[in-house]
């Protein structure tokens, strides 16, 4: 069956997804349909999506970062310019050792997201074309948008702050006064008296 | 469609129509900075007569911009919630979002249309910038962007609190508020901004925006961990507590403070009892001290002594000369504000610390002062203030003349006396709206209808009552006439009390800020009634102290005299609550934290 | 100067060069770079190479209230800022379930088309200086500004207005201000005939750009080309049009398409784009003072602030193309993920190199301006 803007469309896509086991899928709005997948058919789906159904334009790929569950949540988004649907298909992948397949054969762009996520969860894609770096040419720490990489703090490390002495506060010092609070105080949660207790 | 058609191949004579620009002027840009727009966001201005210090502005700050800088000589009034410190601001990392602004509690920050600052390296100091209302370089710009209704972020009006009709609660003492729902507290509390205005306000500190942002993760149990921090009286203090920290709330300059108490009454009520119990009594220390201390009175001075000191390991042992603890907060307050098991709970708590309450024991009769003392290596005194002072106006000594707190004691005890058919309250603070809006309920249930009248020195505005209670007594029923001096109760040739003088009162205060009510005899007018309560204050009754101990402790205005601590001039007793410091709950309880902390250093000092 | 590490190579003998376009080179749209071998004058290889204005935002924004980041958005995309602070908006209040009172969603299409035109602007000037034609450059920032003065009015920042917030608008429009609108859409209106004859019907110009980086449409749909470059391959899609938001559907516009897929057809794309910006937003302002009500569903104290958790990809039209935001909550006070998919991170990494390559070397810089790369969106 090839899927037509004039069929009734949530029926037929649904129909057309029924083909991939273990699938759950759920219209989030009339032109915004969640897709939830194991990764191994991920691939199948994309096929589907792309050789019947239109779905010709990978709009993005996005990395979700879940250190609790140990696992990176992928999410496919594709568009269909036939039936003016998004489909959102979400897999999710061990965090170790984060390894995925690329869906460069089938989708270009994915080349651009694929090393893009790479240089930034740590996210491997066997078969794109590049997993050089693109953007952090210069860094040699971890992948930043782990969630386990603190960057405040290592901003904090990284750079000294311009320590100002204007006059005005060197008046109020003077009389006894100065700073109470840095922005940096209210930034971090304050330690609760029962956990020192412990 | 485009109205250029593709296969146009253009023209080379088609740029020379250009040329007709050189017979145009010039468009020029005068070097002066030009005037920016009237909403521009240009360097910050803040009115210091508005501003209260309370950094709302800093914690919504994205770029971490804005430090909070002490101002000696700026007015510091925890208690009205004003702090001597002012934001300064970092132009190195503000991005002039204005978020600031439109967070600001009192509406005192702006940016202005000022823009323009420069300077060479050796004067980077100049960006960080502490602004009041003449702007960055002192040359009073014209505000630019500033608050507006319809941009606010602080939300301005609070929860309701659900409560009783006025008919469904007149004929009863069923607790008139109902208590928020979870929905309502997590709204409440998702208003604080956490200035912490409230935390300096209370007189013990309370740890209120911890606990109301638990309140909004949805962490009860940690905000009842917070409110245990500094406040075993809970449930009660959920209540009833004069609620200094409300007063205080950044909020509140522009709209309605946050409800605090309301808050910590919700976080109480929500939390199951025991798991309460096992809050507030973990950090209990297990090895006895072996230091024995008794305190006299079991109100909420008394009692949180003894929940502190129990905590630390000492014996501690409570007499209270009444059948039940509670002190004025069940033997005052009435039930329809307070309900009894909610008092039983906070006791309860208090028990299970380990702290031995007896009542029924009145220290000056049933045991001496020199035998506790005996016993004990340190003696709290916590009396409270039990005596109805009297207006000693001609007649007040008529049986039909009763004190406010003899009355309440008596209705909370369940002990049947006569209700009057029609009473009259000397007073306007709120054990008059107490006595007032408990007999209303008495008559109404006896009588089928109320007939009370509060008169008062003040006008009404000036009452020294709560506004609410004020309200809630007018629409029960009461009748409130203010501005009246009372000058004798009015008996009859059978000896019977018919009435209430008074006269219209002038000024209450004279040119020295004394009292010395001044009156108009012509304004006179009786009060018919069959009864007269007078709730114009309490004392101490500190007979049991006896002669030699009354002699030999030193005074101040009649009070015993302490020092910071609650210590008095005699090395072994301590004194604390209502009898030396006043007037409500939450002092109370601050007051038993102080003298419990200082009994422990002096009892830990011996130990060594 | 020579630095004293300096070591001279030997060159293996080739006719092959590699140049290095940029990171601040006026043949390049911002901070970016572009690594091309040339054979002569013939462009053989060229690899893209970002990250000259990475500034962490996605990771910032995990670090900051859901509504402290309006901040930081319009940063991404400093020549067309509006879409970015709606499109987050947008998403914010799909997972917070707000309802953005109708007066704000007028307000915010008028800021968009704004934003679209001020953009466009500034990129045919830009796409006129690379052919060696600095006027239009000079008249396209010049009358930008005009929109700038009616931003700074609006929003009081020229630049970043910093001015859509979740919930709506942050203030209401001042007084007169429909009148100034129109003033300015007359003078911008009376302005097109001067581009066209000093830019869109120059000989010049029209040589210059034709059969310059032409993409087919096959070709555009595998790099999932969006924007004006798509419409200029002949595919007739428009978010605004096709996947509606906020009032576009309320409003009456054509979507230009032209066939010939190169510089010459996306210029003119945005060239009769202008003049559906000028006509949406004279709809808006007749619109404007029937449309009262609120500017601003309310939203609780920002510092106080959860998402539901959940997540949500929304998109818009911006003037560079498909700008997508996905935002994860995990029910807390400050976005789990944000995820921003800005049109030029195909335009200028992919596709700028397949056109580039087989061009010749006075070309680069056109083919990119002619995609209205704007670096920062690749970067973040
Ligand atoms: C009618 C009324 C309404 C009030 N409403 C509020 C309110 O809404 N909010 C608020 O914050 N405050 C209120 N207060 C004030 C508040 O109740 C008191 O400030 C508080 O109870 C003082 O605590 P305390 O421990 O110092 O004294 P008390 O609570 O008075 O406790 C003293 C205890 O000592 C006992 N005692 C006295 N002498 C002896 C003795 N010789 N031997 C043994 N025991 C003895 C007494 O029986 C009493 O139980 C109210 C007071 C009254 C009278």
């Amino acid at each position: 069956m090839k899927l037509s803007p004039t069929s009734n469309l949530s029926a037929s896509l649904e129909f057309l997804l029924q083909e991939i086991s273990g699938l759950r899928s759920q219209w989030k709005s009339p032109r915004r349909l969640r897709v939830d997948l194991q990764a191994e058919t991920l691939p199948a789906l994309i096929e589907l999506l792309k050789g019947r159904a239109g779905f010709v334009h990978l709009s993005a790929i996005s990395c979700v970062d879940w250190p609790a569950q140990n696992e990176f949540e992928l999410v496919y988004h594709l568009w269909s310019y036939e039936v003016k649907v998004l489909v959102m298909a979400h897999i999710r992948i061990p965090r170790d050792p984060g390894i995925y397949l690329s869906i460069y054969d089938l989708y270009r762009p994915a080349a651009f997201f694929e090393r893009d996520i790479h240089e930034m969860f740590g996210l491997f894609f066997e078969g794109s074309p590049d997993m050089g770096k693109f953007i952090l040419t210069e860094w040699d720490g971890p992948p930043p948008m782990r969630k386990e990489f603190d960057g405040e703090a290592w901003v904090m490390n990284q750079f000294d702050w311009q320590d100002y002495q204007p006059g005005w506060l060197k008046d109020i010092e003077a009389k006894g006064g100065g700073i109470t609070t840095r922005p940096e105080d209210v930034r971090r949660d304050k330690p609760k008296p029962w956990d020192e207790q412990s | 469609m485009s109205d250029i058609d593709y296969k146009d191949r253009g023209s080379l004579l088609n740029p020379l129509k250009s040329f007709a620009f050189f017979g145009r002027p010039a468009v020029t840009e005068a070097i002066e900075p030009r005037p920016a727009s009237d909403n521009y966001r240009g360097f910050h201005v803040n009115d210091w007569t508005k501003c209260v210090g309370c950094s709302t502005c800093q914690k919504v700050c994205d770029n971490a911009a804005i430090t909070m800088v002490r101002i000696p000589g700026l007015i510091a009034d925890p208690v009205k919630g004003i702090r001597d410190e002012r934001p300064a601001i970092d132009y190195g990392r503000c991005c002039w979002c204005g978020l600031c602004v439109d967070i600001c509690p009192t509406g005192s920050l702006a940016l202005s249309r000022e823009y323009v600052h420069t300077c060479v390296d050796a004067e980077l100091d100049s960006y960080f910038v502490l602004p009041d209302s003449s702007g960055m370089h002192g040359q009073h710009f014209e505000k630019g962007w500033a608050k507006t209704a319809d941009a606010d972020l602080v939300d301005l009006d609070r929860q309701k609190m659900p409560e009783m009709e006025p008919e469904q609660r007149i004929g009863n003492f069923a607790e008139m508020l109902l208590g928020y729902d979870d929905q309502q507290a997590l709204l409440e509390a998702s208003r604080c901004v956490q200035c912490g205005m409230c935390h300096d306000a209370c007189p013990t500190h309370m740890h209120a925006p911890e606990y109301i942002r638990a309140i909004w993760e949805g962490k009860l149990e940690e905000a009842v961990a917070w409110i245990y921090q500094t406040n075993p009286f809970a449930h009660i203090c959920g209540r009833v507590c004069t609620r200094r920290c409300e007063d205080a709330c950044s909020i509140g300059h522009r709209g309605e403070p946050i409800a605090i108490r309301w808050l910590k009454r919700y976080a109480m009520d929500a939390v199951p009892h025991e798991r309460v119990k096992q809050i507030a009594l973990a950090g209990k220390v297990d090895t006895p001290t072996g230091k024995r201390v008794a305190i006299i009175g079991g109100g909420p001075a008394g009692l949180t002594a003894a929940f502190d000191l129990a905590k630390k390991g000492h014996a501690v042992t409570v007499f209270e000369a009444l059948a039940e603890p509670g002190g004025m907060t069940r033997w005052g307050i009435p039930e329809y504000r307070l309900p009894y098991d909610r008092i039983d709970r906070d006791i309860d708590v208090i028990r299970s610390a380990g702290v031995d309450i007896r009542c029924n024991v009145r220290i000056g009769q049933d045991i001496t002062l020199d035998q506790l003392r005996a016993g004990h290596d340190a003696v709290l005194l916590a009396l409270g203030l039990q005596q109805g002072r009297q207006t000693r106006i001609p007649h007040s000594e008529h049986e039909k003349v009763f004190r406010a707190v003899d009355l309440l004691n008596k209705i909370t005890a369940n002990e049947p006396f006569d209700v009057p058919h029609c009473a009259v309250v000397i007073g306007g603070g709120n054990v008059a709206m107490d006595i007032a809006r408990s007999l209303a309920r008495l008559q109404k249930q006896q009588y089928g209808q109320v007939n009370v009248v509060v008169t008062a020195l003040e006008e009404q505005q000036h009452f020294m009552a709560d506004p609410d209670e004020i309200k809630e007594a007018l629409e029960e029923g009461i009748v409130i006439r203010d501005q009246c001096g009372p000058q004798g109760c009015e008996i009859d040739a059978a000896g019977k009390l018919v009435g209430l003088k008074t006269w219209k009162v002038l000024s209450i205060f004279d040119e020295n800020k004394r009292f010395a009510p001044r009156y108009d005899e012509a304004g006179e007018t009786i009060h018919a009634c069959d009864t007269v309560i007078e709730a114009i204050g309490q004392s101490a009754d500190t007979s049991l102290l006896g002669d030699t101990l009354t002699e030999a402790l030193e005074w101040n205005r009649g009070r015993i005299k302490v020092d910071a601590d609650g210590r008095t001039s005699e090395a072994w007793l301590w004194s604390a609550g209502d009898m030396v410091n006043g007037p409500d709950v939450v002092h109370a309880v601050a007051d038993g934290h102080r003298v419990a902390t200082s009994i422990d250093a002096v009892l830990m000092e011996q130990k060594k | 100067m020579r630095p004293e590490n300096y070591q001279s190579v030997n060159h293996p003998p080739s006719n092959e060069f590699e140049l290095f376009f940029g990171p601040n080179h006026p043949g390049i749209e911002g901070n970016y770079a572009l690594k091309v071998r040339v054979n002569g004058d013939e462009v053989t290889s060229a690899r893209a190479d970002g990250g000259y204005l990475h500034r962490g935002f996605e990771k910032l924004m995990e670090g900051r209230l859901w509504i402290q980041n309006i901040a930081l958005v319009p940063r991404i995309c400093v020549p067309d800022p509006v879409p970015m602070e709606v499109c987050y908006s947008l998403a914010i209040e799909e997972l917070g379930g707000i309802e953005v009172p109708e007066r704000a969603q007028w307000i915010r299409v008028m800021q968009l088309e704004l934003s679209r035109i001020a953009a466009h602007l500034f990129t045919f000037g830009g796409h006129a200086a690379t052919t060696g034609m600095y006027t239009p450059m000079f008249w396209g920032i010049a009358d930008r500004d005009l929109i700038l003065d009616l931003f700074e009015e609006l929003s009081g920042g020229r630049v970043y207005h910093i001015f859509n917030i979740p919930g709506g608008v942050r203030r209401d429009l001042p007084p007169g201000y429909l009148d100034r609108v129109s003033k300015t859409l007359d003078y911008i209106e009376s302005r097109l005939p001067d581009y066209d004859n000093l830019l869109f019907t120059n000989k010049v110009f029209v040589h210059r750009a034709t059969g310059v980086g032409v993409l087919n449409q096959e070709q555009a749909l595998e790099w999932a080309v969006t924007g004006p470059n798509l419409r200029a391959t002949g595919l007739d899609f428009d978010v605004r049009r096709d996947d509606p938001y906020l009032v576009y559907d309320q409003i009456e516009f054509d979507v230009p398409v032209e066939q010939a897929g190169d510089a010459w057809a996306r210029a003119l794309v945005r060239r009769s784009e202008l003049k559906e910006s000028l006509r949406i937003l004279r709809q808006v302002v007749a619109k404007l003072p029937s449309v009262g009500g609120p500017i601003r569903a309310p939203i609780p104290n920002p510092l106080a602030w959860n998402l539901p958790a959940g997540d949500v990809y929304t998109r818009v039209e911006s003037s560079k193309g498909e700008l997508a935001y996905y935002v994860v909550s995990n029910g807390g006070d400050k976005p789990y993920r944000v995820h921003v998919r800005g049109p030029s991170a195909m335009h200028a990494v992919q596709v700028l190199e397949n056109l580039v390559t087989g061009a010749r070397i006075e070309d680069v810089a056109q083919i990119m301006f002619s995609l209205d790369a704007c670096p920062p969106e690749v970067d973040r």
